[in-house]
């Protein structure tokens, strides 16, 4: 029983992590139909922005997130701009999962060059500390880290629900067409959205960073696990893929404490296909396409 | 089929064919193996992928079961070489049987989520291969015999094996397109429920060609495991080698004859020169990705297709000017 | 629906056409080579891994090559010919390995051609070279399967088959007195050709000599978060645990038990915890201490040669003694074999390598080396132990700079 419990709470903070993760994903696919498969590769640069930034200032890396996620707005921004906007609206979808392919692969290419492959960690002093409560360990930075997925879920949300940004993007999400006869200008929506979902992963970046070890590898492990995530939760629905994270977090954590880890991606993946089968818009899916 | 098309095919089939008694060279039929693998894999792919609109990530489960296919069967001997060439008709037939009800499953779905499914079979099937140890051998792998080949001519049974595997891909393509099968998956892939509403067997042609696609890509996988002469889960049944098949033919251009021979015969070649002669430094990478992303923007719809419209563009300014 | 495309493929097939023509071109011209004389260089090719899941220690044999080129070309090379190696990428990927090493082989026309890193390219790497009758001196890539390749031509530049690292902690276990001996151990496995192998050796003669399995799992390679596979592994509570490691994981399996609070009195990993730079990094300088590894190396070896090397080490990379990876020993050493092959015969051509190397034993500075006919080495490892910050070797007890240090102190964090 001690052991359950133990794993129901390492899987939730990690499901808290993932949460993250996706929801960036999640957004980007939401707003412009994208599946973006560099989105590992973002959470992998935000994680070596958080590391060398704070080897050179020292500060902690849970505040500089507030420096690093302006940036990979910017980023994110550019990439839509500079490479998805010019694609042809037929072809968009099926092409920008070529090209955000691309995208990885460059982005792993130069953070080769500029960081080498060593693998490196983020590591303020104390990132293996843990609480002990009632007999259980919890992990201080995985529940920060917990902490700061709620809010940044909450700061998402807000901007969608309550800014006239949001507004814009809801509109295009809904219906593109009508959205830009309003004068919401779709180009703009679109590159602010992905530089959006692309600016959660400077948080996720820290927070990777701080309890795993990376290297610019390590986006091929991560993006499958998104795409699991995001596909679970229904392509496009946040509340959906906060629940998958969650779902996945806590399954794979309880499969590998009670049985035997080698299968517990074969489980979860048999448990993937049968929902796609059953539900094709994933366990929580959007009944109206496109509502976030 | 045209007069002029027959006469393009037969050239290059004769080239190919006459290629390795041209040369000697092992490093240059060594690139061709892996070439030709790439245009049997990505016109296979072509078949559901091009044509039907079905995009397939989970073709290298069914490389990877033709490869521990093989290699099971032959561990011990290949005895003067040739059997495991022999038993590949066997290898695409069981694994055509196999994709059935996959294909059947999975063909319920469309588009993305179609294309999640089969990435995650093939997930499935990596597990598979890792988790089965009395099998496959798990992650220690599983070699195959060495053959008694002479080896200044080493690859030239493997080269004319996959030659012959693209000529069947080839050969597929070219039926699909001139058949009403081809029709029926055209009719699928540009409105599939109005396909169905004019009568298409559209359950039965899907299956088909999925079937046939992914037989295909599990003789090229045996083919692929007897050369490498040793099989691991990781390289077996890889993401890399869909994504492979899939860009090649992005690249050429999807649901056309030549585009996925176009985009291997460009890409492989590129990649594996610019791995061996620029690999050194981490720069290659980087390079890879510049190419990519500088064709997808200024060729989005590949390369014969857009190529093609520029033709006929042409063609019609002159027209209207006469 | 468009389903002709014949203007186009015209150009699809001149494209093909004439990028095959000037692959063609350019083999004939390689062909007109030079004929090797005496005092021409003598090229040797190696494919590494650096780019791609396997580069880090791609990148440590890499220094562990060009350390040995430059050293050996101050002392005026092979038998009067400069040594030039050339390194190529094959980007972890099977299929470019063969293409390199066929290559180096039949375009390049190397003398010689040595192993690749990583070690699960070395079997497909290996095939191609004894195709042309090539030697295969290989400094990774020691597994059982490697050696059941029954190839005359390889030879594994460690002191012994990898998936025996572990013996050396099973001899020390058992050499305690029973009643100081652990009762119960766990064994956490990457599912790897050479990690999880090396635990169940271990765990083969520990439950031999009644020491009780309590938990016993393997897990894939893609884990990334090892805390609830350690979280069921501190519910056993073992007395010693054996991680069969890589690096990562190793890495990772330390972070979840520091974080769980669970400190076995042994706790052995395989790998990972070899790497002088990282493993420290990683978990934390002060909660390296009393954790043990095996290792080909150290630092403070008395294999001869060590302190020229480490000094050239340093002046060409920087760092220190402590800092260099044993892959790039490996590498290095896997030169000099060349070298002493070359001093003892006169000649350096791969028959003579072959020939020679299979007979008597090889000073090198993994110690010395002699092989099995099939290049699997047959000495031992040696088992360290972090003693105040440093790798330190603890067993067997001639080669000891300390005694092994038990139980662990508890984590520092």
């Amino acid at each position: 029983m001690h052991l359950v419990v133990q794993a129901l709470i390492l899987g939730t903070l990690t499901g808290g992590v993932y949460a993250l993760m996706a929801s960036g994903q999640t957004l980007i696919f939401g707003i412009m139909k994208v599946i973006n498969l560099a989105q590992g590769a973002y959470v992998v640069l935000g994680a070596y922005l958080t590391m060398s930034l704070f080897q050179w200032t020292h500060i902690d890396p849970f505040l500089l997130i507030l420096l690093t996620t302006p940036i990979l707005f910017f980023v994110g921004a550019a990439t839509q701009w500079f490479l998805l906007r010019p694609l042809r609206p037929a072809d968009a979808t099926e092409l920008s999962l070529l090209v955000t392919f691309a995208v990885a692969l460059g982005l792993e290419g130069l953070m080769s060059v500029m960081y080498k492959t060593t693998l490196r960690s983020i590591q303020p002093g104390y990132e293996n500390h843990s609480w002990t409560i009632a007999g259980y360990q919890v992990n201080e930075v995985r529940f920060y880290a917990f902490l700061l997925s709620i809010a940044m879920l909450v700061i998402l949300y807000l901007i969608l629900q309550k800014t006239k940004f949001g507004r814009a993007i809801r509109a295009t999400v809904q219906n593109p067409m009508s959205a830009q006869l309003l004068g919401v200008n779709s180009n703009l929506v679109s590159a602010f959205g992905f530089g959006l979902g692309v600016a959660t992963s400077a948080a996720a970046g820290a927070v990777f960073g701080l309890i795993t070890p990376f290297n610019p590898g390590s986006h091929y492990d991560l993006i499958s696990r998104l795409l699991t995530v995001v596909i679970l939760g229904g392509l496009g629905s946040i509340g959906g893929s906060v629940i998958a994270a969650m779902v996945m977090g806590v399954g794979a954590a309880l499969v590998s404490a009670l049985s035997a880890p080698v299968w517990s991606d074969f489980t979860f993946f048999a448990v993937l296909i049968i929902v796609l089968l059953v539900r094709p818009r994933g366990m929580f899916g959007a009944k109206v396409r496109g509502a976030l | 089929m045209s007069r002029n098309g027959l006469l393009r095919g037969g050239l290059f089939f004769a080239s190919l064919i006459s290629f390795p008694f041209l040369t000697t060279s092992q490093w240059l039929t060594n690139m061709f193996i892996f070439t030709l693998m790439y245009v049997a894999l990505s016109s296979s792919w072509n078949l559901v992928g091009g044509y039907a609109g079905y995009p397939s990530l989970g073709h290298a489960a069914f490389f990877g079961f033709g490869a521990y296919f093989t290699a099971i069967v032959f561990q011990n001997s290949v005895g003067n070489g040739w059997p495991p060439f022999i038993f590949l008709p066997v290898v695409g037939i069981v694994a055509a049987l196999l994709s059935i009800p996959i294909g059947y499953v999975a063909m319920k779905t469309r588009a993305d989520v179609f294309a999640i499914v089969t990435i995650t079979v093939l997930f499935m099937a990596q597990s598979l291969a890792f988790n089965l140890h009395a099998v496959t051998g798990g992650a220690q792998g599983k070699g195959v015999a060495v053959p008694p080949f002479d080896s200044s001519t080493y690859g030239r049974p493997f080269y004319f094996a996959m030659l012959a595997l693209v000529a069947l891909a080839m050969g597929s393509s070219m039926y699909f397109r001139q058949s009403k099968i081809g029709l029926s998956l055209s009719a699928i892939r540009s409105d599939e429920d109005k396909a169905h509403g004019v009568g298409v067997q559209v359950t039965k042609v899907k299956v088909v060609a999925f079937a046939l696609s992914v037989g295909l890509t599990a003789m090229v996988g045996g083919i692929w495991a007897y050369y490498e002469g040793f099989v691991y889960p990781q390289f077996a049944v890889d993401p890399l080698i869909t994504i492979g098949m899939v860009l090649m033919t992005f690249l050429g251009g999807r649901a056309t004859l030549w585009g996925p021979v176009l985009g291997a015969f460009i890409l492989v070649p590129a990649q594996q020169y610019l791995s061996y002669q620029l690999g050194a430094n981490q720069f290659y990478l980087l390079a890879y990705a510049g190419i990519f992303l500088v064709t997808m923007l200024i060729l989005p719809r590949g390369i014969l297709p857009t190529i093609s419209d520029k033709l006929r563009l042409k063609k019609k300014q002159k027209e209207a000017l006469a | 629906m468009k389903l002709s495309n014949t203007k186009v493929s015209k150009r699809g097939m001149i494209t093909a056409g004439v990028l095959s023509a000037a692959l063609i071109t350019s083999s004939l011209l390689s062909t007109v080579g030079v004929a090797a004389n005496a005092a021409s260089p003598l090229k040797i090719g190696v494919s590494l891994s650096l780019t791609g899941d396997f580069s880090d220690s791609g990148l440590a044999a890499q220094r562990g090559y060009l350390l040995w080129q430059q050293e050996v070309n101050k002392k005026g090379g092979i038998l009067g010919r400069s040594v030039s190696i050339k390194i190529v990428n094959d980007a972890s990927s099977p299929d470019q390995v063969v293409t390199n090493y066929t290559n180096l082989i039949t375009k390049d026309k190397v003398d010689i051609v040595m192993g690749p890193f990583s070690s699960l390219l070395t079997i497909p790497a290996s095939r191609v070279a004894k195709r042309y009758g090539y030697s295969f001196i290989e400094p990774a890539g020691g597994g059982p399967k490697v050696f059941a390749e029954k190839n005359p031509n390889l030879f594994f530049v460690q002191p012994a088959a990898t998936t025996k690292g572990g013996d050396v902690f099973a001899d020390y276990i058992l050499s305690l007195p029973a009643s100081q001996r652990p009762k119960t151990a766990g064994y956490v496995k990457l599912d790897d050709p050479f990690a999880a192998p090396l635990a169940d050796n271990i765990k083969a003669r520990f439950e031999a000599a009644g020491i009780k399995t309590v938990y016993d799992q393997t897990y894939p390679s893609e884990t990334a978060d090892m805390t609830p596979v350690v979280s069921a592994l501190a519910a056993k509570n073992p007395d010693v645990v054996v991680g069969g490691t890589q690096s990562a994981d190793a890495f990772a399996q330390v972070k979840a038990m520091i974080q769980l609070k669970f400190s076995p009195k042994w706790l052995f990993l395989s790998n990972g915890a070899s790497s002088p730079l990282e493993f420290p990094q990683q978990i934390g300088a002060n909660n390296t201490e009393g954790v043990f590894t095996s290792s080909d190396w150290y630092p403070k070896s008395t294999a001869p040669g060590t302190a020229a090397f480490i000094k050239a080490y340093v002046a060409k990379y920087g760092g220190a003694a402590t800092s260099i990876d044993s892959t790039s020993t490996e590498a290095y050493s896997a030169g000099t074999l060349l070298e002493e092959v070359a001093a003892k015969t006169g000649k350096i051509d791969n028959k003579t390598i072959i020939a020679t190397l299979h007979k008597g034993s090889w000073p090198t500075l993994e110690g010395n080396l002699s092989w099995n006919a099939y290049g699997e080495p047959q000495g031992s490892y040696l088992l360290t132990q972090w003693i105040g910050g440093a790798l330190t070797t603890v067993w067997p007890k001639a080669t000891a700079q300390h005694a092994p240090v038990a139980p662990k102190p508890a984590w520092k964090n």
